[in-house]
């Protein structure tokens, strides 16, 4: 009964992230009527993924038979939901996969493609002028802290290559493996020309 | 198993609550109940559950293995939030019916579903649990909630549900039903002999009609009972699962 209100709490939360989505909602439509069936190992949970034109809904247990089933570590299946390359996660040992894994592909697509509109809803509960007011000062203030951590990136990969010597420059670093790597054609060719001397010597050749 | 009827000169009695009734005044009896409750039933629930009755229904959902296309039949229905959900579930090929026998209480649930924009494949009946008025063999999946104890003839109202049921489908109960521990139980009766009421009083000013709520509970059969009414009704592989510590259980039957 805990866990069912756990994913009670969830199932709302997610759910109004999907409605925030202008695609999202129609998108889990389609795949209405589909069971995603997760099975954690390690902690033993179980989890069902029940997608609709209301959203997603979780449960502990499903009576139906699920159209797709998922077992595996929570650490692999934390991986497995945060990753982009979906697919060759799913082909990984600790992963079990089995029915239709095109439901779950597709689902999980819905969520990665998620561009929630969060100003809409900041102006849906403070109305039409306090709304983008405070979202503009928002956004405004967002985009200084971006721009002010990647200057400071920046400076602190200046200090270290160029003031320390503690690391080497990103194009030092480049241009020495250019080098390397042309060491190493050249190396290449010597050994083949090398051997085809080495042939040309022998007395049968 | 029967009914406590007990036969009279004049007619047989019943229990409404912890009064004794003739039979025939039950049925208006909980429909005066009902009527009063109808407005604030959902704001009810909340409070003297604790938003746990949600999560009650909640499993029933889970138990009920419906699919798209399945015909349900939500008996004692009310305020529809079992339909809802089932409407969601069955989608345009399936079809719920929200069955109470209260005009009150299905006005309320119309409304409320109506307004959350859910139509199409949900219609509204008002029936009674001991006479449905469907064919045999209609529905995959029947679910009464919090309704069975306020039946008068509780075995014909469990045989009309096996008469509307596919074979292989399944009828739940989700009903008030015995604390599984006594310092729960003793808990539970101060809780509702007390509390209800005064919040029967304070929220919808009918402090009789929560007295009777608390009343009903504990005339309700207990699990094991229930259990074997539902057996002897012609349902197959019944068993209950206790949630909140037995306060409430759900019973399910598959019919053969």
């Amino acid at each position: 009964m805990l866990l069912s209100g756990l994913y009670a709490g969830v199932e709302l939360g997610l759910n109004r992230l999907l409605a925030m989505d202008s695609t999202a909602l129609p998108r889990l439509a389609r795949l209405s009527g589909r069971v995603i069936a997760v099975q954690c190992s390690a902690p033993a949970i179980q989890l069902y993924l029940l997608p609709g034109a209301d959203g997603l809904q979780l449960a502990t247990h499903w009576e139906a038979e699920a159209d797709c089933r998922l077992q595996g570590p929570a650490a692999v299946l934390l991986r497995l939901a945060l990753a982009d390359d979906k697919t060759s996660l799913l082909h990984s040992d600790q992963l079990t996969l089995q029915g239709d894994s095109g439901v779950l592909l597709e689902l999980a697509a819905i969520l990665q493609d998620l561009e929630l509109d969060w100003q809409y809803e900041l102006a849906r509960w403070l109305g039409p002028v306090a709304g983008p007011l405070l979202a503009g000062h928002v956004q405004s203030r967002a985009s200084w802290m971006k721009q002010g951590a990647g200057r400071l990136q920046q400076m602190f990969a200046d200090y270290l290559a160029e003031e320390t010597r503690t690391l080497v420059g990103r194009r030092e670093a480049e241009a020495r493996f250019t080098e390397l790597d042309q060491l190493n054609l050249a190396l290449d060719r010597l050994e083949a020309r090398l051997q085809r001397l080495a042939q040309r010597a022998k007395p049968d050749a | 198993m029967s009914d406590a009827r007990k036969a009279t000169e004049q007619e047989p009695t019943t229990h409404f609550g912890f009064q004794s009734v003739p039979e025939s005044q039950k049925a208006q009896k909980v429909a005066e109940v009902f009527h009063s409750v109808a407005s604030k039933y959902d704001l009810m629930n909340d409070v003297l559950s604790g938003g746990m009755h949600r999560l009650w229904k909640r499993f029933t959902i889970e138990l009920s293995g419906v699919r798209p296309g399945n015909r349900v039949l939500d008996i004692a229905g009310g305020t529809g939030d079992l339909t809802r959900k089932f409407a969601s579930l069955v989608g345009p090929s399936g079809e719920v019916v929200l069955a109470d026998i209260n005009d009150s209480m299905l006005k309320v649930g119309r409304d409320r579903l109506l307004d959350k924009g859910v139509a199409g494949n949900v219609c509204f009946v008002q029936a009674d649990a001991e006479k449905l008025p469907f064919p045999d063999n209609h529905f995959d999946v029947v679910t009464i909630a919090f309704g069975l104890r306020n039946v008068t003839h509780k075995d014909d109202a469990l045989r009309s549900m096996l008469r509307v049921l596919k074979p292989g489908g399944r009828l739940l109960v989700l009903e008030f039903s015995k604390p599984s521990s006594e310092l729960l139980s003793k808990f539970y009766d101060t809780y509702s002999f007390r509390f209800m009421p005064l919040a029967g009083k304070l929220i919808t000013n009918d402090a009789d009609s929560y007295r009777y709520l608390a009343e009903s509970i504990r005339m309700h059969p207990d699990q094991e009972t229930l259990k074997a009414m539902m057996a002897e009704a012609g349902f197959e592989r019944v068993s209950y699962h206790n949630m909140t510590g037995g306060i409430v259980a759900l019973h399910r039957g598959i019919k053969p």
